[in-house]
């Protein structure tokens, strides 16, 4: 490729990316504009009176609290993902397992099912059990996101490991289950990085076990505290963007952290 | 007998790896699922849905649903939203996987940036596009109007006509770059030296799409034409957030209207049969994607 082509292309490039990520861009920087400067016409493409006030209004609404939920949801249930998943996607790719189709089968369906066909039921076993308006609900909840995609993913990827590696290990001495934690694991950590990853984001943007399972404002993540501010805050959309921003910032963060990585796992990780 | 114990031994070891995950799957999504059923059938509101008092009543609750009318709007709103979404992901991915094809320097960077959208909580994005569709301040009134491409502010999100069509937008584009990688990956593993003697034969681009990428592409396109419509008929957040399902339930769709019959009027038996019709039709699009994929899985 010409060195002018590859110019003409990149350019191009950046301006179709730029205009499809317009609304991102909307969104931060109408957390740094004044409310008048909101309804201002024409709008401003950039802040003229550069101001933290939404900031400084919405954290003293209490986001840290909602901030705070929502880490200890989406992390552990991204905990109970991993936990669950890796050594499962591991069984389904070595062991002849009877009724192997049938349980990957499980994983498929469950892959695809609309959380409202399990709101109800499942609120009646929380419920039942003495768990809503707890963590453990929307934890439990968040993590049926995860696994499934995790299992499918890392099945994939163990696959693709050679056997011969762990009947090395198995040589020298290693049981199975060492075997898979010394030599299976490390080999494999890019990818338990990657659904780690996913199953974080699906437990982060859940909105509707949050609301269902936990009337109680203090126990909300992000989503939920979003939700209800749009009640609370009307139209001043600089502190509704400030509030909408906070939420997104750690996604951004992880998406630049494991880019490379995240891309190719979602490939496989979907289409199987 | 020897190979067989050692089967048994083995196999024994599996299950160790294999069950927390099925058994945590199917105690939260495979019993839940059958509950939803009976539910259905029962007549459970808030009154009676701690207790044991609950009666079977047929198919009542289905009959009920289709009388009170939303249900019909609900549905045909469902099809249209999906086959709309897709339609466009796929079409608009398309065009950018085939942009990004050409391996320019930035091109793998900016594809990966562009997931973005797809990663932002769906929560955000519905209320990010609600603020854009705001029909006084809101950003798509304010350039179409000072670009003199209307005359009057467009009520995205408060015109019964209008508003199905914005959260189409907004879905939009959350799935496009998810359906833009997919096919990325598709167009990357086609044979290169067909596109080579086509060029030497004279084809131009039209004639290399229509001729040799869709028809090899087939099969990627196939998939994630299946799953963008799994994954969007199903919609919730979108609709939930940016309307609710109004104005006059012209954005009522199958998941918020059985959320609203059983966290709103809890009417528990109503929503379950909702949610069932839902989870019908998605299993049987579901059962024709796994056929479609059961080749690459050999189980």
């Amino acid at each position: 490729m010409s060195k002018r082509k590859n110019w003409i292309l990149s350019i191009t490039g950046i301006v179709i990316v730029g205009l499809f990520l317009f609304p991102v861009y909307w969104m931060i920087i109408t957390a740094f504009k004044t409310q008048n400067e909101v309804f201002q016409t024409p709008p401003t493409f950039f802040p003229q009176n550069f101001q933290l006030d939404s900031f400084l209004t919405v954290i003293s609404g209490g986001v840290g609290q909602y901030f705070l939920n929502s880490v200890i949801i989406a992390g552990c249930a991204t905990i109970v993902v991993l936990l669950l998943s890796v050594p499962s996607a591991y069984g389904l790719a070595r062991f002849k397992v009877r009724g192997i189709g049938l349980m990957m089968l499980v994983f498929l369906v469950t892959q695809m099912l609309p959380a409202t066909v399990v709101l109800t039921p499942l609120f009646v076993v929380f419920n039942n059990t003495g768990l809503l308006n707890t963590y453990v609900a929307p934890i439990l909840a968040t993590a049926t996101l995860g696994v499934p995609f995790s299992v499918l993913l890392l099945r994939t990827f163990f696959m693709g490991i050679p056997k011969e590696l762990e009947e090395a290990a198995s040589i020298d001495g290693c049981g199975r289950l060492r075997a898979f934690l010394q030599v299976i694991l490390p080999i494999s950590l890019p990818s338990v990085l990657v659904c780690g990853a996913i199953s974080f984001f699906f437990a982060w943007g859940d909105l509707i076990f949050s609301i269902t399972f936990n009337r109680d404002q203090e126990l909300w993540p992000l989503t939920a505290g979003i939700f209800n501010a749009i009640g609370r805050y009307g139209i001043e959309w600089n502190n509704l963007m400030a509030f909408a921003t906070i939420s997104v910032l750690p996604v951004i963060i992880i998406f630049v952290l494991l880019q490379k990585h995240l891309v190719e796992g979602l490939v496989s990780g979907s289409v199987k | 007998m020897l190979p067989m114990w050692k089967e048994i031994r083995t196999q024994w070891k599996g299950y160790v790896f294999v069950l927390p995950a099925v058994i945590f799957m199917l105690v939260l999504i495979g019993y839940p699922l059958i509950y939803n059923i009976v539910l259905s059938f029962q007549n459970v509101d808030l009154s009676n849905l701690a207790t044991d008092d609950k009666q079977f009543v047929g198919f009542e609750n289905y009959r009920t649903i289709m009388v009170e009318g939303v249900f019909g709007i609900s549905v045909v709103n469902t099809l249209i939203y999906t086959v709309a979404s897709v339609l466009f992901q796929v079409i608009i991915g398309f065009l950018l996987a085939s942009f990004f094809s050409m391996k320019f320097k930035l091109a793998g960077f900016l594809r990966g940036l562009m997931m973005i959208s797809w990663l932002i909580p769906l929560t955000v994005t519905a209320l990010l596009f609600k603020f854009m569709m705001g029909s006084k301040e809101g950003i798509f009134n304010q350039m179409l109007l000072n670009a003199n491409l209307i005359s009057e502010p467009i009520g995205w999100l408060s015109s019964p006509d209008v508003a199905l069509w914005s959260v189409i937008i907004a879905n939009i584009w959350v799935g496009i770059p998810f359906n833009m990688l997919l096919l990325s990956t598709g167009l990357s593993s086609l044979p290169k030296d067909v596109y080579e003697s086509a060029s030497l034969d004279g084809a131009n681009w039209w004639q290399k799409l229509i001729h040799i990428t869709l028809p090899l592409l087939k099969p990627v396109l196939l998939v994630v034409l299946m799953l963008g419509f799994i994954y969007t008929f199903k919609v919730f957040d979108v609709v939930y957030v940016m309307t609710g399902g109004g104005p006059i339930n012209s954005t009522e769709v199958l998941s918020t209207l059985a959320f609203r019959y059983s966290f709103s009027d809890f009417e528990f038996s109503l929503g379950a049969a909702v949610a069932n019709v839902l989870f019908a039709i998605l299993f049987i699009i579901s059962l024709i994607y796994l056929r479609m994929i059961k080749k690459d899985e050999g189980v």
